[in-house]
């Protein structure tokens, strides 16, 4: 009779052993899973992840002593042959390697700015401004503030060009303006899914708008059907997350960038990678990220470019490049994460600082925005 | 025999399955809010992935170097807080009664260097998201630092826009558990919070007055909403999920609807979450439909405007008050004097911790001169105002830079509030010491 009691005692004990090792996800289990979601190249044996990642570097950095009006760069854009900087102290730009400032004497909103798109259809340079939004149009400003135009507030967090509109990120909510018709429309708690309107970045895909709201995830809207749904971390717990892969990494979102294909997300708690089906977080205690505070994320064809407070980290999901700096001196290193294999790269000179803050990519020209001046960077053969 | 190998085979499996349930378990201690084991999401069921502020987030930014300029003739702080088109402006008066008085009383001994300090005061109501503007402001006015505000709504974009503009943030009034949570190093606040509240709310409730079955009546604004988190994740946890939500307005004053559903369900207590005014007349009306029920209330019940408006009906009412304004404190006594003297009021709440919050601005200035980002850096270090006394007690701050200190129960008798230890709490600067798994 004792011996018949045996097996289902150790049964119980066996399933209990099971059940208790199920919850804790090791990070290796998670690295081998995100291949299932890697987007195929040209080559069909080929996967993004295999595919080299562009290395930058022979940085060259401008500051108030050599060109800016300020030492911080709050963003960066590259348009055609000139670059713009948006600084606390006005828009500088660079063209036929000569820096011009552009303040409020010249018409501006506000010389804190934040953020720079242009539109591709009319090449009219859009400013978020600490105190309004300015178009560059033709050599003259024209501003939009909530006292003129009705737009949710004057300090602008992010600006995105998207045909016809011109979307904007504020603490009063997000905005669209359309060029067309002249007017706004305007996106809060009372109008979309989000626990309150404070909205820190936008971007936009060719069907969608997806908006980064403080404490509500991912608002992600619909062009065509004008529908809104959103994206949560569904452990609704500020202090954890509880799986990592289970949706944003955190509701306070900074940012969003997509690109072929993929959401990129930036929380000042780790980095969110949505392919329309899955989410993968990143920390970076388990992938090459340099820092969970993330400031900024732009996408550019299958890699992100993630501007963190402890240096600029890229990725195309799985491999990554983090370019970091010396803060006592004017040497850096380049971080090369490759599944286990890690390389380090020094470089010099560097990123003009490590607490980076926006970033911008075209051809072979990066260019980064930072705490301390704004660095050129070109692709590295 | 067989007895003896079964307890030998159970024995290797218990210990294997404790071995695997802190297999990934982090060394680390959290640092965070006071959070008890028991009182950690799903602590029962699952370790998460990774746990937050359990290191504080550091600045990594330039500005250390920044000299400040030679021509300045004031020593500029800022003040954001609702001074009027708000309702909660007697709050906001308070709060900017108890920052003055701290800029007064550091000027009357040679403010900064013989230079005086001199506040920056922005009203936070307008347009919407109207604190972000006035943040720009006060950057644009350079000032040095700031202190506010007490709505959510307001802190929370302010917050966003400090971190813009660098400049540090001390917070005296606003209990949203969440304004701490978003890993911003340019803030500091020095009050408990919601969290701080719920927590001995639902130790009170559950475990010294035993009750079940409890109603919660609430605003219906970011206040009522969040504050209320907290207390309803412990009483799931507690096991006495809360038997009723029902919600009201602010400014409402006929509660019947809600209250009517409340009585239908006969709950053993009754909890309220909301400004003073419309949780008095709620009292009220609690005891004029016959409802004998203890009731329970949110912190901002403690104050005379609650008093005076719920009458007889206050006896008996038990809240959290931040600090114990009956303290046998020296600093207390010296700032109820002095406040008094030079507003003709009591202080309350607001103005004691905008007291102690301005101080520790000046405190900052003083130490390490102007410089924005080295302000930030002393301030939020964990050491150096670490345990500093003020008229409100010892500020304790966790790794989110959330004021942890003691809280206390008030109950009102025989028509003033009476203050005494929370129960269970954890001692000062031995909370939120839980070891959880995940990294």
């Amino acid at each position: 009779m004792k011996i018949h009691l045996k097996y289902p005692t150790l049964l119980v004990l066996f399933v209990m052993l099971v059940i208790s090792s199920w919850g804790f996800v090791q990070p290796k289990e998670r690295t081998e899973s995100i291949k299932d979601t890697s987007k195929t190249y040209g080559d069909k044996n080929r996967t993004a992840s295999e595919k080299p990642m562009p290395i930058y570097g022979n940085w060259i950095s401008y500051d108030s002593k050599n060109g800016l009006p300020g030492d911080k760069a709050y963003c960066v854009k590259i348009d055609g042959d000139r670059v713009l900087v948006g600084t606390h102290e006005g828009l500088a730009v660079l063209e036929n390697g000569n820096w011009k400032t552009y303040t409020t004497e010249d018409g501006l909103a506000h010389n804190g700015i934040l953020a720079i798109d242009v539109d591709p259809l009319t090449g009219d340079v859009w400013l978020g401004t600490m105190g309004g939004l300015s178009r560059w149009s033709t050599g003259k400003f024209e501003n939009y503030t909530q006292m003129n135009s009705g737009m949710p507030n004057d300090l602008i967090y992010a600006v995105t060009c998207d045909g016809k509109d011109v979307w904007v990120a504020t603490g009063g909510g997000a905005g669209c303006y359309n060029t067309y018709t002249r007017k706004w429309e305007i996106f809060t708690e009372e109008n979309a899914p989000m626990h309150e309107p404070w909205t820190y970045g936008v971007c936009a895909s060719n069907d969608k708008i997806y908006i980064a709201a403080w404490g509500g995830g991912i608002i992600e809207y619909t062009k065509k059907t004008k529908k809104f749904r959103d994206y949560v971390d569904p452990d609704g717990n500020m202090e954890i997350d509880l799986f990592p892969d289970d949706g944003v990494v955190h509701d306070i979102t900074t940012g969003a960038s997509w690109s072929n294909g993929i959401l990129w997300v930036a929380t000042y708690f780790g980095l969110s990678r949505y392919d329309g089906v899955h989410w993968k977080g990143y920390f970076d205690h388990d992938s090459g990220l340099a820092s969970n505070f993330i400031n900024y994320i732009k996408a550019k064809d299958d890699i992100a470019f993630i501007c963190t407070d402890q240096g600029l980290s890229t990725t195309d999901g799985e491999n990554w490049i983090t370019y970091t700096t010396n803060e006592n001196s004017k040497n850096g290193k380049t971080i090369l994460l490759n599944g286990a294999d890690k390389k380090e790269l020094a470089t010099s000179p560097s990123l003009a600082h490590n607490f980076t803050i926006g970033v911008d990519v075209e051809g072979d020209r990066i260019w980064v925005a930072t705490s301390k001046g704004v660095s050129r960077g070109q692709l590295m053969k | 025999m067989i007895r003896r190998n079964d307890c030998v085979i159970e024995t290797i499996f218990l210990l294997l399955v404790l071995f695997c349930t802190t297999l990934n378990g982090q060394e680390k201690k959290t640092m965070y809010g006071n959070t008890s084991e028991e009182m950690f999401p799903y602590h029962k069921f699952q370790k998460a992935y990774k746990y937050h502020f359990i290191e504080p987030v550091q600045f990594y930014g330039a500005g250390r170097e920044k000299q400040p300029p030679k021509d300045l003739t004031e020593v500029r702080i800022g003040f954001l807080g609702p001074l009027e088109g708000s309702p909660i402006v007697s709050l906001g008066q308070q709060m900017l009664n108890g920052s003055k008085l701290a800029i007064e009383q550091a000027n009357d001994q040679g403010g900064y260097n013989n230079l005086p300090f001199k506040l920056m005061v922005h009203n936070d109501v307008g347009l919407w998201g109207a604190a972000a503007n006035e943040v720009v402001r006060m950057d644009e006015e350079k000032v040095w630092a700031w202190l506010g505000s007490i709505d959510d709504i307001v802190s929370h974009v302010a917050l966003r826009a400090t971190l813009k503009m660098e400049i540090m943030m001390v917070n005296t009034g606003d209990p949203d558990p969440t304004f701490t949570e978003t890993n911003i190093p340019w803030v500091i606040r020095v009050i408990g919070d919601d969290r701080q509240s719920g927590y001995a709310l639902a130790s009170y409730i559950f475990d010294t007055m035993k009750h079940d079955r409890v109603a919660v009546i609430r605003s219906n604004e970011r206040y009522g909403r969040v504050g209320i988190m907290e207390y309803s994740g412990v009483a799931v946890r507690k096991g006495h999920p809360m038997r009723i939500e029902e919600r009201f307005n602010m400014g409402e004053t006929d509660f019947t609807m809600q209250l009517e559903n409340i009585k239908k369900i006969n709950p053993d207590a009754i909890l309220i979450w909301g400004n003073a005014k419309e949780s008095a007349l709620i009292l009220k009306q609690i005891r004029s439909m016959g409802m004998k029920q203890p009731v329970y209330a949110s912190d901002r019940t403690v104050s005379q405007e609650f008093l005076e408006i719920a009458g007889d009906a206050a006896e008996g009412l038990v809240s959290t008050c931040p600090y114990n304004p009956e303290a046998d404190n020296p600093k207390l006594k010296g700032f109820q004097k002095a406040y008094t003297q030079r507003f003709g009021m009591q202080p309350d709440v607001f103005a004691a911790h905008a007291f102690d919050g301005m101080n520790l601005i000046i405190k900052a200035i003083k130490k390490e001169g102007l410089n924005r980002v080295l302000i930030r850096d002393v301030l939020t270090d964990l050491k150096t105002f670490q345990g500093y006394e003020g008229v409100t007690g010892k500020i304790i701050l966790d790794g989110s830079w959330n004021d942890i200190g003691k809280i206390f129960m008030a109950k009102v008798k025989n028509g003033k509030f009476e203050y005494s230890p929370v129960p269970n709490q954890v001692p000062e600067g031995q909370g939120n010491k839980g070891q959880h798994g995940g990294q």
